[in-house]
């Protein structure tokens, strides 16, 4: 399995690989922007206490689907957006944590517990949610059989935490994880970062495929797109490797598991690996900044978030992108030694250096042109702009014959677009929408 | 704080949506992004963005231009002072030949600039900078005597017909400069093709002749001799000291100018070798056909790549990316197929000499077919996820 397509550009911000613990935070919170497809429905009041592993919220697709408080204290503040939608739930922290608890489960009792029960104490401890479903990364249906599960041990963005690093210590609760999924499915894929080999010594046995360092070869998309061979094979699991050992600390403890590690990047600064707790506040985990940067939880495929909300469910790394300088006169003439492009139209690209890009379009969006540099990077091997073509036409059979849902919505497409074409988005809502209609 | 930038910022109000002149917005995005890189922060993700935009894009096709034009003002020039028995040094051949092709180009690029404002004020959008190397190319592909009341008329046509009736930039069929070309080629026939083409001759009378690829050899002389007496030696051909169209003529211009928008992936490689691969293997085969000496057919593809605007069409008119087809096998064959059309249409056709300009009109005509066709055939190949 050789994915050549993908980002190669060299960035800056390599997060160093030393671990330190950060303070307490004074608030946590649980956040429905990163979890895709929900329709929330509030469990909790304003000014309510709440335990570690209160339930907040649930789905209402399916109420079984918890999101559980990572701390103790009280419902600060719930938060809404435009039309009444759900940011986020903000709890005060206590001194103290006081856990809803359930009976631990020892790695040699886990076959005790019966297929049912064992999904039902994984959903009541707001833990099934770590598992989600291609090919729309919805959470996993536990009433069919997964063809196989992905773990992966990279996270979504380029810095992400080290697996190595989140491996740590933890390598009995991920054995524990691993047989967990077997449960549920015997095809087991563990798939890490070629880079990320170095500090995977002791999970080395259990590691199945070892992808190219490109962006995005680590996605489960885009590993299930190289390893398929069968159309069944498409409505895989995944699960990423923080959340498959936050599962086992569940099962093993009968807790809410209320540690996570993240990384935060900024321009060259190599920051160390961060302890702290699920949903912690972004000011705490960002420091300080240049007032006009966007941080967001992944360059390429994260979100932008609000420094006063707080980090998501499945996130685990924060990136802080400086503001562009201002408008540059007779920018398009220069020879653009500090320009980096994946193209071949400035000088830069002679130039092997870790570069910095910075949060702005560098052009101004036009008409597609049809000069297929999305093409050339699509790691799924896509026509992103004929799926657009045909989306705008709204032929959503064309897009899905053209291979729509294998989209592992990377940004490439748009990252590369010399039109400055909103593509990723673009296709992102064609699949969405296609999800919704299949609901129902 | 620059001055230039006040200047825009003065102006600004004037040109918003309540000012007095807010139907020419347009105009002054086009003229303001001209002078500053404008770079809005990403509102979604992906939140980094690569630094080629669309100007970019066309300021190196542009750049690519560069030899074929300069070249071209020097060829009117030198072709000028020769009719006129004269012989030039580099720099008035060059001055002269510049003071003939300028008017052409700034016809052009006003014309077509007031139709690209024109529309674009009526339909709201931002002027694209495709327009800058259309107003380029067509010049390129016109005799230098070509009365500019014409060059005029053919822009308008190339623009609005061959582009903005389709829905603008990156919604035509045809490329809007060979479409622009096409017309005066038909409508105007006599300034178009026949007799040489040599600008300011009008010192001198009844120049005649033909152009390399109306030459034929009569009585048992062949081709090449009949062509290296008229002064259509192979290395006159290659550098492009011989009359013709003001682009056309040197090949080893248009070769760098192919060079730098390969190297530079602006151009689609595939289109500009399957290309010249089709020309060179029609005019193999034709060169192979027995009883043909004295006519194109047995000129053989070194000549054939060489003579007339083969090179320059396939370079910088079949690249565009917008008429060729998006798909990696439908470019190897719209290339291949516009090298043998070019070869058949000039050997088969006594009614065209030239045959670059309507093979490529044909083939982007084919286009979509092309990319249907391959794109049937992966999605074939695909496991699909439905």
């Amino acid at each position: 399995m050789a994915p050549s397509k993908g980002f190669k550009l060299k960035l800056a911000g390599m997060p160093d690989t030393s671990v330190i613990r950060l303070s307490r935070p004074a608030t946590v919170g649980v956040s429905a922007l990163d979890i895709p497809h929900i329709r929330p429905k509030l469990l909790v009041k304003e000014k309510e206490a709440v335990k570690t592993g209160t339930p907040l919220f649930h789905d209402k697709r399916d109420p079984d689907i918890r999101y559980v408080s990572p701390g103790t204290g009280t419902v600060k503040q719930i938060r809404f957006g435009p039309r009444r939608r759900l940011i986020e739930v903000v709890i005060a922290l206590d001194g103290m944590d006081d856990f809803v608890a359930f009976d631990p489960v020892s790695p040699a009792d886990l076959n005790t517990l019966s297929d049912p029960d064992l999904i039902d104490r994984l959903k009541q401890g707001g833990m099934w949610q770590t598992l989600r479903q291609l090919p729309a990364r919805d959470t996993a249906d536990s009433s069919t059989p997964p063809p196989m599960i992905i773990v992966c041990l990279n996270g979504n963005d380029l810095f992400s935490p080290h697996p190595g690093r989140v491996l740590q210590n933890r390598i009995k609760q991920f054995e524990f994880g691993l047989a967990i999924l077997q449960r549920f499915s015997d095809r087991i894929i563990v798939a890490a970062r070629k880079s990320a080999m170095d500090r995977l010594e002791p999970v080395k046995h259990r590691i199945t495929h070892q992808v190219a360092d490109i962006y995005p070869a680590w996605d489960p998309g885009a590993i299930l797109y190289h390893i398929k061979t069968k159309a069944e094979e498409n409505q895989a699991w995944y699960i990423h490797v923080e959340g498959l050992i936050r599962m086992a600390q569940f099962l093993e403890t009968g807790r809410y598991p209320v540690e996570t590690m993240v990384t935060v990047t900024k321009g060259h600064d190599k920051k160390p690996h961060m302890i702290t707790r699920p949903g912690a506040p972004v000011r705490l985990l960002a420091g300080n900044y240049p007032s006009d940067s966007v941080i967001t939880t992944g360059q390429l495929n994260g979100r932008k978030v609000d420094p006063d909300t707080h980090l998501g469910f499945f996130e685990t790394t924060l990136n802080i992108l400086p503001n562009a300088p201002d408008d540059e006169m007779f920018g398009f003439l220069k020879p653009g030694l500090n320009k980096p492009t994946v193209s071949k139209t400035f000088l830069s690209c002679l130039v092997n250096k870790e570069v910095q890009l910075d949060g702005t379009l560098h052009g101004e969006e036009r008409a597609c042109i049809n000069c297929g540099y999305c093409e050339t990077i699509c790691p799924v091997d896509l026509m992103p702009s004929f799926i657009m073509k045909a989306l705008h036409g709204d032929d959503i059979e064309e897009a899905l014959q053209l291979g729509l849902l294998d989209c592992c919505r990377c940004g490439l497409c748009s990252f590369t677009c010399p039109s400055k074409i909103e593509l990723t988005q673009i296709l992102s809502l064609g699949m969405d929408t296609h999800h919704k209609d299949k609901q129902g | 704080m620059n001055p230039i930038k006040k200047i825009f910022d003065l102006l600004e109000h004037d040109f918003s949506e309540s000012g007095n002149f807010a139907k020419l917005a347009p105009l002054f995005d086009a003229t303001k992004t001209f002078f500053f890189l404008p770079s809005p922060k990403t509102g979604i993700g992906p939140f980094i963005r690569d630094h080629l935009d669309l100007k970019r894009y066309m300021s190196v096709v542009l750049l690519s231009l560069m030899p074929v034009l300069f070249f071209g003002m020097y060829n009117t020039g030198f072709q000028s002072g020769l009719a006129r028995g004269e012989s030039l040094d580099f720099w008035s051949a060059f001055l002269s030949g510049a003071w003939v092709v300028m008017p052409i180009i700034i016809v052009s690029y006003a014309v077509g600039f007031f139709w690209e404002i024109l529309f674009a004020a009526i339909r709201r959008h931002p002027i694209s900078e495709g327009f800058l190397v259309t107003g380029m190319l067509f010049p390129l592909t016109l005799p230098p005597t070509i009365p500019l009341w014409q060059v005029a008329l053919g822009i308008s046509f190339g623009v609005v017909i061959g582009k903005e009736i389709f829905g603008g930039t990156g919604r035509n069929i045809l490329n809007p400069a060979l479409t622009a070309r096409a017309f005066v080629f038909f409508s105007y026939p006599v300034t178009m093709s026949g007799n040489v083409w040599v600008a300011g001759a009008n010192a001198v009378d009844g120049i005649t002749g033909a152009t390399a690829l109306a030459v034929t050899a009569d009585g048992g002389t062949s081709l090449t001799a009949a062509l290296a007496d008229q002064g259509f030696s192979l290395p006159h051909l290659f550098f492009g000291l011989v009359p013709g169209s003001i682009g056309e003529t040197s090949a080893l211009c248009c070769l760098i100018g192919a060079a730098i928008l390969m190297i530079t992936r602006i151009a689609n490689y595939r289109i500009i070798l399957g290309g010249m691969a089709g020309l060179i293997l029609t005019a193999l085969l034709t060169w192979l056909l027995p009883g043909t000496s004295g006519t194109w057919v047995d000129a053989g593809p070194i000549y054939h790549l060489c003579a007339g605007g083969f090179l320059f069409g396939i370079s910088f008119m079949a690249t565009d990316p917008v008429s060729a087809p998006g798909t990696n096998p439908g470019r190897w064959i719209f290339g291949f197929l516009i090298g043998f059309l070019t070869v058949i249409l000039r050997v088969a056709n006594p009614a065209f000499a030239e045959g670059v300009m309507l093979a490529i009109l044909f083939m982007n005509v084919f286009a979509p077919l092309l990319d249907h066709l391959v794109m049937k055939h992966r999605i074939s190949k695909r496991i699909p996820n439905v």
